[in-house]
């Protein structure tokens, strides 16, 4: 038995090189090891492989040497005997055998290698970062596109597509993923149109305009004419002029627009007050530019304001309210008299009093007659069966052990009373005749029929300076029959600001209102302008208490429904300052 | 002719020589540093007006001055950008690539000033935000890019030691020949390791990896781990077969660390690109959401 081993390498240039031996016998050793008839130089291939055998009837058994396996026509197996004539291809490691019967009868084995490259050129790019990485025009495509798609394509889509593009607080959010869009928070004052852009932002590529904001805010009156808003102001300077050319363009609606003034998207929270500077632009001179100005000029509380004026009844019993400038020297006459100074002594008749009665301490404090509103904004108005009658008594007469007591306010009501008094002393009608039994004097059914001479002195003495009216009303013949003059009462003073006595309640009364030291009830106990400078100094005095811009006592736009010509009421700072402000009161 | 030869070397020598020096000044100090001035200037002026101009009620990119901030930040991001088209295209003159390159490096870095002042310092969860963090790590990879290039092509020569990319894997296919031959006489356990560390693809490896560098257990230095454990050496065959796998084993895993060392540093030295280029392309993008969204809803 002859084998005819043919082994084909390559060249390097891919040539084929063709070598023929011959191995004598009928058998056939393959494997790794240099003894074997056909050594496979591959560290895969075992030592000694596969034995291959020549039968008598020329079938070839192949064995494996080990429990290692071996594939022949693609199958892998320990053991397979097949004819060589049909063919059969035994695979080791990259190498293949073939084997074939040539026709003298010798068994030809064609040992091949599969060529495995190493250190080809190619192989140096592989050092590149680029060989591994997933390519940089991928990820800025996907991007570019994920990017456009939700940021830009969806809102814009979708706000262009809805059925009803009218502006509305209400409603669902009908622009899709425009949350992203925007720049901040909302005020909380519009904290409900935080996820509803389209309700202030109507149109595309314009900018919120004034209608928009009327729409809810309808009450917002005007600061002034146009014509004398644009005359106080005066000419813009130049920069100003320039920046409202480039707003023009790009279709702002110019200085006087809410927006101006109003920016949102600030973060939750107040929205701010405009800043000093805002309102001082045209107010520090103003009366250089509108002549017929009613208004002093300011630009800082705490270096240019004003002096205070309060509107006040400066005549005795008229209706009339007068403006009077807090300077220290101020009056009114409201009608009553009323020292506070003794009212608040430690030392006289008053504090004796006080300290006797019940409800006091040793003396009387502010708070015994000036109660608060239940905002403590401001004090209601001093009444006399509360706040007054408990010393001031009104008493005229007592049956068995309860009194009678005078109405308070209504002076016919008390002439009647008094008239009507049956208990004060009268001349008797008779003399030296007594009525009998209960008809006595004293007795159940007595009754008086004197001439009520006492009642009448009683009324006169009653409404004289030193009566029991004219203890604290100022009496008064006018309208041929004895009365007092009317009081009038005020608990708002300022007509173009506002007071707010909630925050100032860690303060004394005495420290604004010198009430300690008044003996008369004409002194008008407000603060003057130095008084509130003591802390509130404008809004750049970093070192004041307070510092206070012109928002904290003024408002920009007085509500158009509250507006008057005597204008007591302005509650706009009110609003400005987020407090209710109280109803109560009266003149 | 030759006259005028002559000439030109006689005057231009000294230009030569500046030439010469300017063609190995870093793009960093290019005109004596104009563009690192230049943006200084820039960040400067920014954060002075900045504090100096009082916008109400607080700095907002809705302010005449944001808008101001807003148009130069996006003028000079779309410029920026310009560079990956300029850049192809290289050109003398003070409008150099190399110019280009050295204002590009500067203004960018101004841009963060630029950008942030942009924002007053308001950020959020919205396109806005996403620009400006988009622009952020734009510069910040840049800013690594930089640092990546002045300090990693040293370490990448110093690590080649004369070497070509193409020697240290032909270094590698001759160790891998020899080994193969030496390891025929090794027994099948011993063969096996040796063929697992022919079989391992030292480029072909993951991002990850690449960023792992040498001195790895692979299969390599197992296969030399398990043939020189507890092994005495003889002078028979077998053990003076074993010795020389060994020995190669030993040179391979040295060839493979360099190769890794190499891909390593290389990887640093590009991994940049793959954030600076597609995350400036997303950022134009969200330029253009940003832009369109502020004036959509105005």
């Amino acid at each position: 038995m002859t084998f005819l081993i043919r082994t084909v390498d390559h060249t390097a240039t891919g040539r084929e090189i063709v070598r023929d031996r011959e191995v004598e016998g009928s058998t056939l050793t393959i494997g790794r090891a240099t003894t074997n008839d056909v050594v496979i130089a591959d560290l895969a291939v075992e030592q000694h492989h596969v034995s291959a055998e020549v039968d008598e009837r020329g079938r070839i058994a192949l064995e494996a040497g080990s429990t290692r396996d071996f594939t022949f026509d693609g199958r892998k197996t320990t053991s397979v005997r097949f004819d060589p004539a049909k063919g059969g291809r035994l695979t080791l490691g990259l190498s293949t055998l073939a084997f074939a019967r040539e026709p003298d009868g010798r068994t030809l084995v064609t040992v091949t290698q599969e060529e495995r490259e190493f250190g080809n050129r190619d192989a140096v790019r592989r050092f590149d970062l680029a060989s591994a990485m997933p390519s940089k025009r991928a990820a800025a495509w996907i991007s570019v596109l994920a990017i456009l798609i939700a940021f830009v394509a969806v809102p814009i889509w979708t706000n262009l597509a809805r059925t009803d593009k009218q502006p509305g607080a209400d409603g669902i959010d009908q622009v899709a993923w425009d949350a992203s869009w925007s720049t901040g928070r909302l005020s909380l004052a519009h904290h409900a149109l935080e996820n509803n852009c389209e309700a202030c932002h109507v149109a595309p590529f314009v900018s919120v305009r004034d209608d928009t904001c009327l729409a809810c805010h309808q009450d917002i009156g005007d600061h002034a004419a146009q014509n004398r808003l644009a005359a106080a102001r005066g000419p813009m300077s130049t920069g100003d002029a320039l920046l409202w050319q480039v707003a023009d363009v790009f279709g702002k609606e110019g200085p006087e627009a809410c927006t101006t003034c109003h920016t949102e998207h600030e973060g939750a929270g107040r929205m701010e007050p405009a800043a000093q500077q805002f309102c001082s632009s045209c107010h520090e001179s103003m009366d250089a530019r509108l002549a017929d100005t009613a208004l002093g000029n300011a630009h800082d509380f705490g270096t240019d304001h004003p002096q205070l004026q309060a509107l006040v009844h400066v005549e005795l019993g008229s209706e009339d309210l007068t403006r009077v400038t807090l300077d220290g020297e101020a009056r009114e006459d409201h009608g009553l008299r009323f020292p506070h100074a003794m009212h608040l002594s430690s030392t006289n008749g008053v504090a004796r009093m006080a300290g006797n009665l019940p409800d006091y301490g040793e003396k009387l404090v502010c708070a015994d007659c000036h109660r608060p509103t239940d905002d403590r904004n401001g004090f209601l108005p001093v009444a006399m069966e509360s706040d007054c009658e408990s010393c001031h008594s009104l008493v005229y007469d007592k049956v068995g052990t309860t009194y009678r007591t005078l109405r308070h306010g209504d002076v016919a009501q008390m002439r009647a009373d008094l008239i009507a008094m049956d208990r004060a002393p009268r001349s008797p009608i008779t003399r030296g005749l007594r009525r009998p039994g209960e008809f006595k004097r004293g007795g159940r059914y007595f009754q008086d029929f004197g001439r009520p001479t006492q009642n009448y002195i009683g009324i006169v003495r009653a409404l004289s300076e030193g009566g029991v009216c004219g203890e604290c009303h100022i009496p008064t013949g006018a309208g041929g029959e004895a009365s007092v003059m009317p009081v009038f009462q005020r608990n708002h003073y300022f007509l173009n600001a506002r007071f707010d006595h909630a925050p100032h309640a860690q303060e004394d009364c005495t420290s604004c209102h010198a009430a300690d030291t008044s003996d008369s009830a004409r002194d008008l106990l407000l603060p003057t302008l130095t008084t509130c400078r003591e802390c509130h100094q404008g809004a750049a005095a970093r070192e004041a208490d307070v510092p206070s811009t012109c928002a904290m006592c003024h408002s920009y736009h007085p509500p158009s429904f509250r507006r008057r010509e005597e204008g007591p009421q302005s509650v706009a700072p009110a609003r400005v300052a987020g407090l209710a402000r109280s109803g109560m009161g009266s003149e | 002719m030759a006259s005028l030869s002559s000439r030109d070397d006689g005057e231009t020598l000294a230009e030569i020589e500046e030439r010469h020096a300017a063609d190995h000044q870093s793009f960093l100090a290019h005109r004596a540093f104009f563009w690192a001035k230049m943006a200084v200037f820039i960040a400067l002026f920014v954060i002075v007006t900045y504090l100096l101009i009082d916008v109400e009620p607080r700095h907002n990119g809705g302010s005449w001055y944001g808008y101001a901030l807003g148009t130069l930040g996006a003028g000079l991001i779309v410029w920026l950008s310009w560079l990956g088209i300029r850049k192809r295209r290289p050109t003398p003159g003070s409008w150099s690539l190399k110019g280009w390159t050295s204002a590009h490096v500067y203004l960018g870095l101004s841009l963060t000033v630029i950008g942030t002042m942009h924002t007053g310092f308001q950020l959020g969860w919205n396109v806005h935000t996403l620009a400006w963090v988009l622009m952020m790590l734009v510069i910040i990879s840049g800013v690594y890019g930089i640092a990546v290039y002045a300090a990693l092509p040293q370490r990448l020569s110093e690590n080649r030691r004369e070497m070509t990319r193409e020697q240290m894997i032909e270094s590698l296919a001759a160790i891998d020949k020899q080994l193969k031959s030496a390891a025929q006489p090794l027994s099948r356990e011993d063969t096996d390791m040796v063929v697992a560390a022919l079989e391992q693809d030292v480029l072909g490896t993951g991002v990850v990896a690449r960023f792992r560098g040498p001195d790895r257990h692979d299969a390599t230095r197992s296969a030399l781990d398990h043939i020189s454990t507890s092994r005495a050496y003889d002078d028979d065959a077998s053990d003076l077969a074993q010795q020389r796998v060994r020995s190669l084993l030993g040179k391979r895993a040295g060839q493979i660390d360099q190769i890794r060392r190499q891909m390593r540093t290389k990887a640093l030295l590009e991994i940049w690109l793959y954030f600076h280029v597609p995350l400036t392309i997303a950022l134009l993008a969200a330029l253009i959401a940003h832009v369109v969204s502020v004036f959509y809803y105005w």
